[in-house]
């Protein structure tokens, strides 16, 4: 039978992994993960920079909002998974949900501080030269806040990468966190500790991509000396 | 060109200003009963110490400030807010840091729906225009202060405004990019006939570049004179010795003396 040896030697976690890939236990799950990583985070950016404009740009919106942001980016996420359960079934529902819940609220509060910080004077030049509130919000708001802004999609995307395995954890069904739970359940430590390996590269080049696109719209800023 | 002479006439009638108390500070009085008019292709400067309102009364005829009494009237229309005859230049430059230069002039443009060859070809021109040729997709902060102004200038005569209101553009500058601008301002300035409100805290300033020199008080701004520049056009390159112009230099010093309080 199997030994307990909570740290395998890195080749046969190596192993492992090509084990695991070969057999295509891998594949199929990471495709999984990644589609509700993709629809959670999409809903996440588009809904939170939404939201976080909103706020971070009237005052009545951000008073009424920011006690239930402040809440929810405190609150353990694993929490929610009991009520994603129980609003979606078991399945790709809670998955997204998770992800979602785990990236909306740190682009929000990102967004938000960013719409702030957006210089008064920048807003009076617009004005000046005839700009509506529409203009106001897409051509001055937005971009000047877009720093902060994609600093709260990197975070939130490691958030949701987080989140994403938990969930899948939790509902046992499919994606990188279900596969981690089976093997988990039967200590076979090289196999754990290969789909960790796994996650962590995957989260490492999420992470990559959104950097890659963020100093690729920030480039106009001064570097740090 | 085949511009018409003779652009609007700027009338303030008894404007008044009070930024009402916040966070438990005073309220302000920035302007009290203003009574003004400002004659069409007229270079008018706006003289006065700090705090007197200068930048509040330019606001309320670019229509960024709602006044608390009187009104502001561009050839007999109600200013209720910005409108396209009217391109300000500000003090900080308020250049938007994302966009290069180009970006930066055609923003005017921009909001009005211009499309973009349009706009960037018109763009182009103007930067041409302030002597920024070859910086067009510089950003700004690529780009020396002065450098920065012309683009401000740039973008607001891209959108070919009747009426140019000049928030102390030069102040922010070193004493020689200063003289520099000044100069090509005028130059600009003659190929395109604007009615131009131009604030300054500088009397030396106010006598090279205006038509006529409105004397502020300190606070609550009220208009304490007008004088009549008088000097010749285009202005000499030595007008320093001009008599008039140290005579003028004499009486607005002996005026914002007078005020101190
Ligand atoms: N948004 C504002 N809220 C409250 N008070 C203001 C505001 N803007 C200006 N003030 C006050 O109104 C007065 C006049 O301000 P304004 O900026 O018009 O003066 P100014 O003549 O342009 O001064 P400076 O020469 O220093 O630029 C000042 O005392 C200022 O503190
Ligand atoms: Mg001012």
């Amino acid at each position: 039978m199997l030994q307990l040896s909570f740290l395998p030697p890195f080749s046969s976690v190596l192993r492992a992994a090509m084990d695991l890939i070969i057999s295509g236990q891998i594949l199929g799950n990471l495709r999984a993960s990644l589609i509700g990583l993709a629809i959670g985070f999409g809903l996440a950016v588009s809904s939170g920079v939404m939201t976080g404009l909103m706020m971070g740009r009237y005052r009545a919106v951000e008073t009424m909002l920011e006690p239930f942001v402040n809440a929810f980016l405190a609150a353990p996420r694993l929490v929610f998974v009991p009520i994603l359960y129980a609003l979606f079934g078991v399945g790709r529902g809670v998955q997204v949900g998770i992800v979602f819940l785990s990236a909306f609220f740190v682009i929000v509060v990102n967004t938000m501080g960013g719409i702030q910080q957006v210089s008064a004077s920048h807003v009076e030049m617009a004005r000046s030269f005839g700009a509506g509130e529409r203009q106001l919000l897409l051509r001055v708001l937005l971009p000047g806040a877009l720093p902060m802004t994609m600093a709260g999609l990197r975070l939130g995307m490691g958030r949701a990468v987080k989140g994403m395995i938990s969930g899948e954890m939790f509902i046992a069904l499919f994606g990188m966190g279900a596969l981690l739970r089976t093997y988990g359940s039967r200590f076979d430590s090289a196999k754990v500790f290969a789909i960790l390996l796994i996650i962590v590269i995957v989260a490492l080049v999420c992470s990559y991509a959104v950097a890659l696109v963020e100093r690729r719209l920030t480039r106009w800023m001064e570097p740090a000396a | 060109m085949g511009r018409q002479r003779g652009g609007p006439v700027i009338e303030l009638r008894n404007c008044s200003k009070r930024y009402p108390s916040q966070l438990g500070q005073a309220a302000v009085d920035a302007l009290e009963g203003v009574d003004l008019t400002i004659r069409p292709e007229e270079f008018v400067c706006l003289l006065g110490p700090s705090g007197c309102g200068k930048t509040t009364l330019l606001k309320a005829i670019a229509g960024l400030v709602s006044l608390d009494e009187g009104e502001v009237y561009i050839d007999g229309d109600l200013v209720t807010g910005p409108g396209p005859d009217r391109a300000m230049v500000f003090q900080d430059f308020a250049l938007l840091p994302w966009a290069d230069v180009v970006t930066n002039v055609a923003f005017g443009l921009e909001l009005r729906g211009v499309p973009k060859a349009t706009r960037e070809k018109k763009a182009f021109e103007l930067v041409q225009a302030v002597g920024l040729a070859g910086f067009d997709h510089h950003f700004p902060r690529q780009l020396s202060g002065g450098m920065q102004q012309r683009v401000g200038l740039a973008r607001a005569l891209a959108v070919d405004p009747q009426i140019l209101l000049m928030d102390e553009p030069f102040g922010a500058l070193d004493a020689l990019t200063r003289r520099l601008l000044q100069e090509d301002l005028l130059t600009l300035l003659d190929r395109r006939r604007k009615t131009v409100v131009f604030v300054t805290h500088s009397m030396d300033e106010a006598v090279r570049l205006g038509d006529r020199v409105v004397l502020m008080t300190p606070r609550p701004g009220q208009v304490r004179d007008i004088v009549e520049v008088g000097l010749p056009r285009p202005r000499p390159p030595d007008l320093e010795k001009h008599p008039r112009f140290a005579e003028l230099l004499e009486y607005l010093w002996q005026q914002l003396r007078e005020m101190r309080p």
